[in-house]
Order: structure tokens, then sequence, then C-alpha cells
């Protein structure tokens, strides 16, 4: 009966701790959007060079969707349209103003239970105007969870 | 010359023998235990996305291992405001548990150890509506129904005492860790059978079980004390050396044999 004492508490503190963690909530605190990342670089020499303003807007059919509005800056990240397999920018660097085409295939991704899952995507391609743009080059296809540096913007 | 080498050896041999003193033994039984998990249906009754029933058995190697193997059924759905999963199957684990305790306390009935298994999951998993939202708008996808085979491993520390003659209960702390869920780096299940949330790589909860055993065999476990110099050291040093205790076994064949 001394060998069962130690080993009967031992029981009911546990499963005391066991249904009272059974019963909790769980919020999601996990990074959900997955972001492409982009960095400017100068023309020629390729040195990660800073914009003094840039903006970019995504467009869709009916809307235009302002995601980037800042001064000073050397890289940038954009989420992509999770409806779609294309997403449309326009991007104004020091005032001047481009248009980039990005194409990409998407698939779900599990993030967590409580989080659920998003979509992250592979780089197919891209487009782009060259009013300020000389290059724009696909780095790392992949644009997850894990902030990879997907573009290179030479201007 | 060669008598004296004759009774050098004798003398040692007689040196030898002045140090063994009696053996103490004790008759432990070796149970085969077969039982069933009593977590799952309880679980049930709190969460009714999971439905989880297992059984387990077991075979006393000797006084302090114990070869074990389990099965496992279960079905796991969930419906969140932005997805529907659901994933069913059964695994297997098979693994040894070690017996801390001594075997004079132990006596066959009380186990105080820590297991170590391998599991595997034969499941199928589906997501019939998975909705994603950022700046953009809305992003729809699905998982369609798929089978994969998952791998972990399982620590398991737990307790074990015969609350009856031939009735035993106990519980198990688990550590799973997961090797893979074979079903890609993107697209875990959220609970793989046998193993639960397969977002997570560690999975850590508690089984609680009711099993059945059968004494097949006992063995004779000899508890040998200190030798005789090495006592009347720790004698004379302090008393807590007094219970140090070796151990070996010797299988006796006792057919039948209950205790």
């Amino acid at each position: 009966m001394e060998t069962l004492r130690p080993i009967s508490v031992a029981s009911i503190i546990m499963t005391v701790v066991l249904l009272l963690s059974s019963c909790g909530e769980q919020a999601c605190y996990d990074k959900t959007d997955p972001m492409m990342n982009a960095f400017l670089l100068e023309s020629g020499t390729g040195v990660i060079f800073k914009a003094n303003s840039i903006v970019v807007t995504g467009t869709t059919a009916t809307d235009t969707i302002e995601f980037v509005n800042t001064t000073a800056v050397s890289s940038f990240s954009l989420p992509l349209d999770p409806g779609n397999d294309v997403s449309t920018f326009y991007i104004v660097l020091d005032g001047i103003t481009d248009t980039a085409v990005i194409y990409y295939t998407r698939r779900p991704h599990l993030v967590s239970a409580e989080c659920g899952y998003t979509i992250v995507s592979e780089l197919t391609g891209l487009k782009t105007t060259h009013n300020i743009i000389d290059t724009l080059i696909i780095e790392n296809k992949s644009v997850t969870l894990n902030g990879e540096r997907n573009l290179h913007l030479f201007y | 010359m060669a008598k004296g080498t004759c009774i050098c050896f004798i003398s040692l041999f007689l040196l030898m023998g002045s140090r063994a003193v009696s053996q103490d033994t004790v008759t432990i039984p070796l149970h085969f235990r077969a039982g069933f998990d009593v977590s799952g249906p309880v679980l049930h009754l709190l969460n009714d996305d999971l439905n989880s029933y297992g059984v387990l058995a077991s075979l006393d190697f000797n006084q302090a291992i114990s070869l074990n193997a389990g099965l496992r059924y279960t079905t796991f759905s969930s419906v969140e405001y932005n997805y529907n999963f659901s994933s069913r199957g059964a695994s297997i684990v098979i693994g040894a548990d070690y017996n801390f305790m001594k075997p004079k306390t132990a006596q066959g009935k009380y186990y105080a150890g820590i297991g170590l298994r391998y599991g595997l999951s034969f499941y199928s998993q589906e997501a019939s509506d998975i909705k994603y939202t950022n700046k953009w708008g809305e992003g729809l996808s699905s998982m369609p129904l798929s089978h994969h085979t998952g791998h972990f491993l399982e620590i398991t520390p737990g307790v074990r005492v015969e609350l009856f003659k031939g009735v035993t209960i106990g519980w198990n702390v688990y550590m799973r860790l997961l090797i893979s869920a074979g079903a890609g780096k993107d697209l875990n299940p959220i609970w793989m059978p046998g193993f639960g949330d397969a977002s997570s790589r560690m999975n850590t909860g508690a089984e609680y079980y009711v099993s059945f055993s059968i004494p097949y065999k006992k063995i004779k476990v000899i508890i040998k004390p200190k030798r005789v110099e090495e006592d009347e050291e720790g004698i004379e040093g302090t008393e807590g050396t007094e219970g140090t205790e070796t151990t070996t076994m010797t299988p006796q064949s006792t057919p039948g044999g209950r205790r």
C-alpha cells in the first residue's frame, strides 16, 4: 500500500492537469501571411540602393489596394492575390510609375491547427515596364512564410 | 614447487570463498497483459471532434523490461471558420518499457518507469474547404482525400499498479516526436491518427489504460548484499549505503506457477 500512495497522488495530479489543459481554447499566434520580398539594387553595380520614396498598389478588376507607401527604403514586401494566379502591381519609384505583372502557382500550406491554412506560391514568371525599372528578376521562386528574398529590382 | 603453487591457488579460492555471503532471492511473476485505453472515450466526451480507441498488449521479458505493442483507430474532424478538416486511420506502436523500481518493491505488480516506442500511422485526410484572406481578398482551396503513412517515436514515462489480482491500471505521459507525416511539407495533417496534431513536430499528452494480466512464468531474482569488506566500510562510513543492492536474474522454470 505504501507503494500505491505516491502513484495514486501522481495519477490524480496528472488527471487534473490534463483535463484542465484539454479544456482551453487555443489562439493563433503564428505568422500566416506569405509575402513576396523585393530588394532595390543599383543598376550596373548591383549594390543595394535606397529609394527616396516608393508607393506600390495592386489592381483588381474593380479595385486598387495600396500595399506600400514609404520613404528611404531598400526593400519592400507584397502579398500575392490568393484568389488568382496573377497579381498586377503599380510601382511608383521616386515619382516614376512602372507596372509589374507577377505570375505564380498556388497551393495550400498548413500553419497550425489553431491558425488553419495559408496559401503559398511559386513564382513562374513576370513582366514589367521600364520607365524607371531597368530589370526585375526572380531570385527565389518560393513565396512562403520563411521570408525568402524573392525579387531583385534594378533601377 | 608444484605443491607451493597448488597451495597458493587453494588459498586464493578460499579467500574468494570467504567473501561470498548467502544469497537473498525474490520470486517475481512475469505477466502477459492485454488491455484498452480509457482516455480515448473520456476525451470524446470533452471533444466531439475526436474518436480514438486503443488496445495494447505487453509481455514481461524479465523483472525490468517488458515488450509491448498497441493498436489504435482514430477519426478526427474539425470545422473552423477558415477550414474543414477530417482524418481517419489506424496506428500501431511497438516498443519496450523499463521498470525503474527494485524487484523487491515492484514484486511484479508495480511499475514506475519509461518506455520507448516506434509508431506507424496509416491514415487518410481531406480538407474540403480551405479559406485564406489577405489584403487582396479571399482565396479558396481544398485538399482532396489522400492516403499516407506516417512515422513517429514515443517516449512514455508512466506508472502501473495491479489493482486486483489479474487487473492492472496505469497511465503514461507520452511525448511523441514526428519523424514524417508522409504528406509532404505543406500538408501535414492537423490530426494524424496515433500521433495527434502533426503541424507540430512534438506532441504531449497522456493515456490511461486498464489491462488484464496473466502470469506465465516465475523467475527468481538474486539480490546480493554488498561484499562483507565493503559493508563493513559502509557501516563505518555512512549508513546510507546499506540499501544498495545488485540484482541478477536467474530464470527458474516453474510452469503454471502462480503465487
